[in-house]
C-alpha cells in the first residue's frame, strides 16, 4: 500500500477534515549515474571550500541568505522553526472559485497529490467533493509541504480529490517579455467557420492511456539489449523515397478504394464488361504519372 | 577544363517587370462533406504550408508562404530543383511546401522544425495546384481547367517538385482513399472558376473528411495552418 507523505486537515470555516496526502505522479524518466569514464566507478561530488581550498564535511556547511552582493547573513534551523504559519498541519481554504481554464493562475501547477479522507472526516469530505463538482468549483487553499508555504487548489477526481499545488503569483514570468501582435487579429466568417470545422473533426475524448512515452520505451529496450550483451542495432529505416512517390502511393489508395466500391455495389447483374471497364478506370488512376525530366 | 566555371548561353533577361508583386493568394470557402460533380476536380488538401513560388531568369526568385519571412532560405533545395522541372520562364505557381520523413511520408513536425530554421529538417517538396502565370503572360483570369491543363504541361515530375494528382468529378472516392492516407481534408475546385486573389467564391471549396479508424501511417499529426493574413 502507498505511503501517505503529509497528514493533516482540510479546514474552512469551523469544518475540519482530517486527511493524508499522496504524490499522485511520479518521475517517468530513465535515471543514469555519472560515472568515471577509465574504470567505470561512480563518481562523488565533494563540497568544496574555495578560501579554504580544501573539501569539508556537508556537516561545516550552513544556509546563508545574499541579501547584498556578497554579503550574507546566516539562517539557522531555530530561525526557520520561529517563522508562524497558520498551515502547519493544515489544507486552509481560503475561496472558491469558478473552476474555469483561464481562471488567473491556476494554470501554473507544481506537483498533485491525491486525498485520502481519515475514517471520522469521509462523510465530510465527499460532501465537500459533491458542492465542489455539482457547482463546478475549485477551492484555492494553503498548504505546508517540506518547510514550504505552498498555493494550492483542490479540486473533484474521480472517487476522491485532487491537491494541485500551484506557482505563487511571482514565480510566474509575464506575458508582456513575448513578441505578440498588439492589434486584435480579425477572422472573416468562413475562416472561423473552417477552424471550427477543423476542429470539430478532431474533437475526441481524452483517454492518457492512448498515450505512452515512445522514446523512453526505445531507450529501455537499448539498454536491456545491452545488459544482455547484444550490441543496440540501428532501427532499420526505409529507403528513402521522394515526393512521387507519396503521388503513386495516394493513386494506388483511390484505385484500392475504387476497387472495394466496386465490390460493395457489385450484384448479378454487373457484368463482366462493367468489371472490365472499371479496372480499366483503376489501373489507370493507379499508374503513376510518368516521370518526364527535362533535357539539357 | 574539367571544373571550370563557364558562361552558359542562358537568356538572363529578366522578365520581372511582366510578373506581379507579392501576391494575396486564393482563400478556400469551407466545404460541410465530400461530393461528387463532374464540374469540380478534387484533390488531397495537403498539410504543408501554402506558397505562391515565382520563376523569373531561369531562378526561383521568391517563395511566398503565409507566415514565414524567408521560405526561400527554409526551402532551400527547391530553389535549384524546381526552375529546372519547368518547361517556361516567368512562371507563378500556386501549392504546398511540405515536409517528408526519410521514407517520404509527410511530417508536419519536420516541416515545423523547417520553418523554424533548421535546413537539415525533412525533405523538402513542392505540391503544385494552380498556375497563375506562365511564360510571362497572366494567367489567371482563365478557367482552372485551362489553368491546370497548363500547368501540367509544364511543370514536369521530380524528386521534389510534382503537380498534385487530381480527380474530376469523384470528390467521394477521393476522399475514401485520404482518409486511409491519414489526411483530413480534400480541395475541390470548380473547373470554370478563375482564379481570385484573397477570395474564392464558391470556386474552391476546402471540404473535411471523416478521419479513418486506422489509416496507413498514423503519425500524420494533421495540424493545418489556418490563412490569417488575408486582405482584398
Amino acid at each position: 500500500m502507498a505511503r501517505s507523505m503529509w497528514r493533516g486537515a482540510i479546514q474552512f470555516g469551523l469544518v475540519t477534515i482530517p486527511v493524508k496526502l499522496y504524490l499522485a505522479t511520479e518521475q517517468g524518466g530513465i535515471g543514469f549515474n555519472l560515472l568515471h569514464a577509465s574504470c567505470l566507478n561512480r563518481i562523488q561530488m565533494k563540497v568544496y571550500c574555495p578560501y579554504h581550498d580544501e573539501v569539508i564535511p556537508r556537516s561545516e556547511t550552513v544556509r546563508g541568505y545574499e541579501w547584498s552582493k556578497g554579503k550574507y547573513v546566516v539562517v539557522t534551523e531555530e530561525d526557520i522553526d520561529s517563522v508562524p504559519l497558520q498551515t502547519m498541519r493544515a489544507i486552509e481554504i481560503e475561496m472558491f472559485i469558478t473552476a474555469a481554464r483561464d481562471s488567473g493562475g491556476t494554470q501554473f501547477v507544481k506537483q498533485a497529490y491525491y486525498l485520502e479522507p481519515e475514517q471520522i472526516g469521509a462523510k465530510a469530505f465527499y460532501l465537500l467533493k459533491s458542492v465542489l463538482a455539482e457547482q463546478g468549483k475549485s477551492a484555492i487553499c494553503k498548504i505546508v509541504l517540506k518547510d514550504r508555504e505552498q498555493l494550492a487548489a483542490l479540486n473533484p477526481f474521480g472517487n476522491t480529490m485532487l491537491l494541485t499545488t500551484l506557482h505563487w503569483p511571482d514565480e510566474v514570468r509575464a506575458i508582456d517579455e513575448l513578441n505578440l501582435p498588439e492589434d486584435q487579429i480579425e477572422f472573416k466568417a468562413s475562416e472561423k467557420k473552417m477552424a471550427e470545422q477543423l476542429v470539430a473533426s478532431m474533437t475526441g475524448d481524452f483517454d492518457a492511456d492512448d498515450y505512452a512515452d515512445d522514446y523512453r520505451q526505445a531507450l529501455m529496450a537499448v539498454i536491456e539489449r545491452k545488459v544482455a550483451g547484444e550490441k543496440p542495432e540501428p532501427q532499420e529505416r526505409a529507403e528513402p523515397t521522394n515526393i512521387t512517390d507519396l503521388m503513386a502511393a495516394l493513386e494506388a489508395s483511390v484505385a484500392a478504394a475504387r476497387t472495394e466500391r466496386k465490390a460493395a455495389k457489385a450484384g448479378p447483374k454487373a457484368g463482366p464488361k462493367a468489371d472490365a471497364k472499371a479496372d480499366a478506370k483503376a489501373d489507370q488512376a493507379a499508374a503513376p504519372r510518368q516521370r518526364r525530366r527535362k533535357t539539357a | 577544363m574539367p571544373g571550370e566555371q563557364l558562361d552558359l548561353p542562358i537568356s538572363t533577361a529578366s522578365v520581372t517587370e511582366r510578373l506581379p508583386g507579392r501576391i494575396t493568394p486564393m482563400q478556400p470557402a469551407p466545404g460541410v462533406a465530400p461530393f461528387d460533380d463532374p464540374a469540380y476536380l478534387f484533390e488531397a488538401w495537403w498539410p504543408g504550408i501554402r506558397a505562391i513560388a515565382v520563376v523569373d531568369g531561369g531562378r526561383l526568385v521568391r517563395l511566398e508562404a503565409e507566415g514565414l519571412a524567408d521560405a526561400l532560405t527554409a526551402f532551400g533545395e527547391l530553389t535549384e530543383e524546381l526552375p529546372g522541372q519547368l518547361m517556361e520562364d516567368g512562371v507563378v505557381l500556386d501549392g504546398w511546401l511540405l515536409a517528408l520523413d526519410e521514407g517520404g511520408w509527410l511530417d508536419t513536425h519536420l516541416l515545423r522544425r523547417r520553418l523554424g530554421g533548421d535546413g537539415r529538417a525533412g525533405r523538402p517538396a513542392f505540391v503544385a495546384s494552380d498556375l497563375l502565370w506562365c511564360g510571362g503572360v497572366d494567367w489567371h483570369r482563365r478557367t482552372y481547367a485551362s489553368r491546370r491543363q497548363r500547368l501540367e504541361a509544364v511543370l514536369l515530375d521530380g524528386d521534389r517538385c510534382v503537380v498534385s494528382h487530381a480527380l474530376r468529378g469523384e470528390g467521394t472516392l477521393l476522399a475514401e482513399a485520404l482518409a486511409r492516407f491519414g489526411l483530413d481534408a480534400l480541395s475541390a475546385r470548380r473547373l470554370d472558376a478563375r482564379y481570385r486573389f484573397g477570395g474564392s467564391g464558391e470556386g474552391w471549396l476546402r471540404v473535411p473528411i471523416a478521419p479513418a479508424e486506422h489509416f496507413e501511417r498514423p503519425r500524420l499529426a494533421l495540424i493545418q495552418r489556418l490563412p490569417f493574413e488575408e486582405t482584398d
